[in-house]
């Protein structure tokens, strides 16, 4: 049998992936070239440590995304993670007991949305629409609609700062440390896994995956499950680094996770992308972020620029899919 | 014991208001391939559903290797009994690779992480034993050819181990040299001992293969028997089995007006579009109705569609009364004086949620509009227009506020005809014009296509029942795989000649 070595580029996938890279050294170049402080290290070091919760996001949504769906509580349910959580702790819970608590009240609402899609078969948009306000609601509920005061110092609370925002090993923030590790876990999952496999094949063709003995509920529950772990760790992250909780935390930051796993080559459509672009996708973000604030641009320029970024992703996948650019035209 | 591997006898299923099989048998031997033909509509699919246990029977009897089926039969068991579908329209996951496809859902995994290896290694060698040697197992099954998909998933059943292989219209959208290749697989298929059935309309291509033959129509069954018992031995002579197929001679039962041809209102030239219009050219003359013959998938809706410019054309020039016309959209068709009663009326034809007024106001709202500066709805006009096609077309209603969707299929064709009406149109094309229509009703459209006719409108029908097609043209084109094969004059001509041009797909097979 003569299977030929396929060139690394041909891999589907791979060369969104690749093209995502290249755009993060091209901006990093463009905003070297434009302040010479985008490069120094203190800035990349703080670069790195806000890039943590795009990724995490960026993953929830991308895996969401590639079973064809998409999930709108993740801002929400990233905001109800910091508020549950700092109010506890505000109110004297130990540390972890508050954090298991959290994790708990996060995945129900993952479960739900699993349960809304895959199992009512409501439209993912507005059953997701749904659990994203009510999550900033108990977000609000929790401290009686006031945002927490700080947590506190000592003991548990000064690690859990520590681990989550401030403290590194060299020039490595532990946060991002951790955020790595998540990635890691779930690129193996949907990489080399029986799960991630039909996550893939449910986004592709959800008859085609049933008629084949897929669990399409259960399969879509993991995902969404996934999404709100994910939006959990990221309203973790945010609350550590603010050591409070704020009831505004993560607004509008479903459409970051879409942003990042879109420019990381993942597609809206559902059953292609890899979980690599994400790392890309969230470093484009962050550095536009960064670079536009060090380059002086005003907000509002900076959120246009993103927006037209964002906009002509998407624009290109489709038109990469309906076969309008990167194939040739038929004759006439 | 019999010999055979499957046998399903006096089998019935009814659907709301329709009884689909009635009394059907079908018996299946190991390492033969079993030809299942009928026209449209004669049950084929609905026996096969049954067999594999997308549908349940009403009554009768199955046995798949000597296991007498007690009960309803599902998907699940039908595969566990070593049943398999390839469907007409392929069931694969296009952006996954050729051998996730085939182990997806029952993936081979080591420790909890996908031994891809493995499946690789198991997918070549399923492919090999088919004579596939040339299909990377790591390929998207998107980036392979519609042929190739078709093998994959041939092999993908071979893996569940199937014994009973059913193959829907396998050859319909395959290459010549495609065709040749599948024909090759069915013969390993069958050395290797697997029953098939072949559900095909090609009938010059079944000598290749096929060993057997169960023909039925309407329904019920008509016979059986082995291929080179029907044929005579001699592969070209397929009157018998035609014959069997179509069943009846037709009697008019149709009122069919006659009226003096007059001028041409419509040529077309040599239009192509897409794969399923090729090459096609007619004419439509005052005082005619001209009605398209041919098989599911011939290219008939896929013609109609080009002309009304709801898909794109590739080539090819239309005249109306012999000017040409540029139609680049349904909008610019409709002012040029071309419209469209769609096969699907609750999909395309009408806007089943808006009520009647709206539906027949919709594509005339230039119209209604028309002097008004604000683009206001002038509702004197809007209701000369619905009275209009309320009293020519009787359409039975309380007032035009109901829902579309609610009413009858006779009177919704009604309200999509009225729409047209509302418009000096010049050419009225009905696709499937009597489909899921009660008997009365459609008698009721076919007056109002006579009518059309005596007003000098170009009517054109494309029907796939050949009674109907036969009773109310004045001239029959029918098309095969996109081309016009023949034409014929309905008031001398017979079922079988004309399924003998709609089956004119050649023998492409080497």
């Amino acid at each position: 049998m003569e299977t030929k070595k396929r060139s690394f580029l041909s891999k589907p996938g791979v060369a969104s992936v690749v093209t995502a890279f290249a755009g993060v050294v091209v901006l990093m170049l463009i905003f070297w070239g434009m302040n010479p402080n985008f490069i120094k290290q203190n800035n990349l070091m703080q670069l790195s440590r806000s890039i943590c919760p795009y990724l995490l996001v960026g993953i929830g949504q991308g895996i969401v995304c590639i079973t064809g769906n998409i999930d709108l509580s993740i801002g929400s349910v990233l905001g109800m993670s910091a508020m549950i959580s700092a109010t506890l702790i505000c109110n004297g819970m130990n540390v972890i007991l508050a954090i298991i608590i959290d994790l708990i009240a996060c995945l129900i609402v993952g479960l739900s949305n699993g349960v809304l899609v895959g199992k009512f078969k409501l439209p993912p948009f507005i059953g997701t629409l749904g659990t994203m306000t009510i999550c900033r609601g108990i977000a609000q509920l929790v401290n009686n609609n006031y945002n927490t005061g700080d947590i506190g110092v000592g003991g548990l609370k000064d690690l859990f700062r520590d681990v989550f925002y401030y403290d590194r090993i060299g020039y490595l923030y532990y946060g991002v440390i951790i955020c790595l590790i998540i990635w890691a876990v779930f690129y193996y999952l949907m990489s080399y896994t029986a799960t991630g496999r039909h996550i893939y094949a449910i986004g592709s063709n959800v008859d085609a995956a049933r008629l084949s003995g897929v669990d399409v509920f259960k399969t879509t529950t993991i995902a969404y499950t996934i999404s709100a772990f994910c939006s959990f760790m990221a309203g973790l992250i945010t609350m550590a680094a603010a050591g409070m909780g704020s009831m505004q935390a993560g607004m509008s930051y479903e459409m970051y996770g879409v942003a990042a796993a879109v420019i990381g080559g993942i597609s809206t459509l559902g059953g292609s992308g890899l979980l690599v672009g994400v790392i890309a996708g969230a470093s484009v973000w962050a550095i536009l972020q960064n670079g536009l604030t060090l380059a002086n641009v005003p907000v509002a320029m900076r959120n246009i620029i993103i927006g037209i970024i964002v906009v002509a992703c998407v624009l290109f996948d489709i038109m990469r899919r309906s076969g309008m650019i990167g194939r040739k035209k038929k004759a006439a | 014991m019999s010999d055979y591997v499957v046998t399903m006898e006096h089998i019935t299923k009814t659907f709301p208001g329709v009884k689909a099989l009635d009394d059907v048998h079908l018996h299946l031997k190991a390492g033969r391939v079993m030809a299942l033909l009928g026209e449209n509509g004669a049950g084929k699919s609905t026996l096969m559903k049954i067999l594999s246990g997308v549908y349940t029977r009403d009554s009768g009897e199955i046995t798949i290797f000597g296991n007498k089926i007690e009960g309803d039969l599902n998907t699940k068991q039908a595969q566990a009994l070593g049943v398999a579908i390839i469907h007409q329209e392929l069931n694969m996951c296009q952006h996954l690779s050729v051998a996730a496809n085939m182990f997806l859902g029952r993936e081979i995994t080591k420790g909890g992480r996908l031994d891809n290896a493995e499946m690789n290694k198991q997918a070549v060698e399923q492919l090999a034993k088919l004579g596939i040697h040339d299909i990377d197992p790591d390929e998207a099954v998107g980036n392979l050819t519609v042929g190739r998909q078709q093998m994959v998933e041939i092999a993908k059943a071979l893996l569940i181990n199937a014994k009973v292989l059913v193959m829907d219209e396998p050859s319909s959208s395959l290459s010549n040299a495609e065709i040749t290749e599948m024909f090759r697989i069915v013969r390993e298929l069958k050395a290797m001992g697997t029953a098939i059935v072949y559900i095909s309309h090609r009938l010059q291509e079944l000598h290749h293969i096929v060993d057997d033959v169960t023909i039925m129509r309407d329904g019920k069954y008509i016979l059986e028997g082995t291929f080179d018992e029907l044929t005579g031995g001699n592969p070209d002579h397929m009157d018998k089995i035609i014959a069997n197929m179509v069943g009846h001679e037709v009697t008019n039962q149709f009122p069919r007006e006659d009226v003096p041809k007059g001028k041409k209102i419509l040529e077309v030239k040599h239009l192509n579009a897409g794969k399923l219009v090729r090459d096609v050219s007619f004419e439509v003359y005052e005082g005619e109705v001209l009605g398209f013959s041919g098989l599911v998938g011939a290219g008939r809706t896929e013609t109609m569609r080009a002309i009304f410019g709801a898909d794109v054309k590739d080539s090819g020039e239309i005249l109306l009364d012999g000017k040409p016309l540029n139609i680049y959209s349904p909008g610019s068709a409709i002012r040029q004086g071309i419209v469209l009663a769609p096969e699907d009326r609750k999909k395309e034809g009408l806007c089943t949620k808006l009520s009647i007024r709206d539906n027949i106001a919709l594509p005339n709202l230039d119209i209604i509009t028309l002097g008004s500066p604000t683009g206001r709805i002038n509702k004197k006009t809007e209701n000369e227009m619905i009275e209009k096609g309320k009293s020519s077309l009787t359409i039975k209603m309380a007032h035009a506020e109901v829902e579309a969707g609610s009413l009858s299929g006779g009177n919704q064709q009604k309200v999509v005809v009225a729409k047209w009406l509302a418009r000096q149109s010049r050419v009225i094309i009905f696709d499937e014009p009597t489909r899921g229509i009660d008997v009365a009703a459609k008698v009721e459209i076919y007056e109002i296509i006579n009518e059309l006719k005596k007003q000098g409108v170009g009517v054109v029908i494309v029907s796939s029942e050949l009674p109907e097609v036969m009773g109310i043209s004045d001239r029959i084109i029918v098309m095969c795989n996109g081309k016009i094969t023949g034409e014929v004059d309905p008031r001398n001509t017979t079922e079988e000649e004309i399924m003998t041009y709609a089956t004119r797909f050649g023998d492409n097979a080497a």
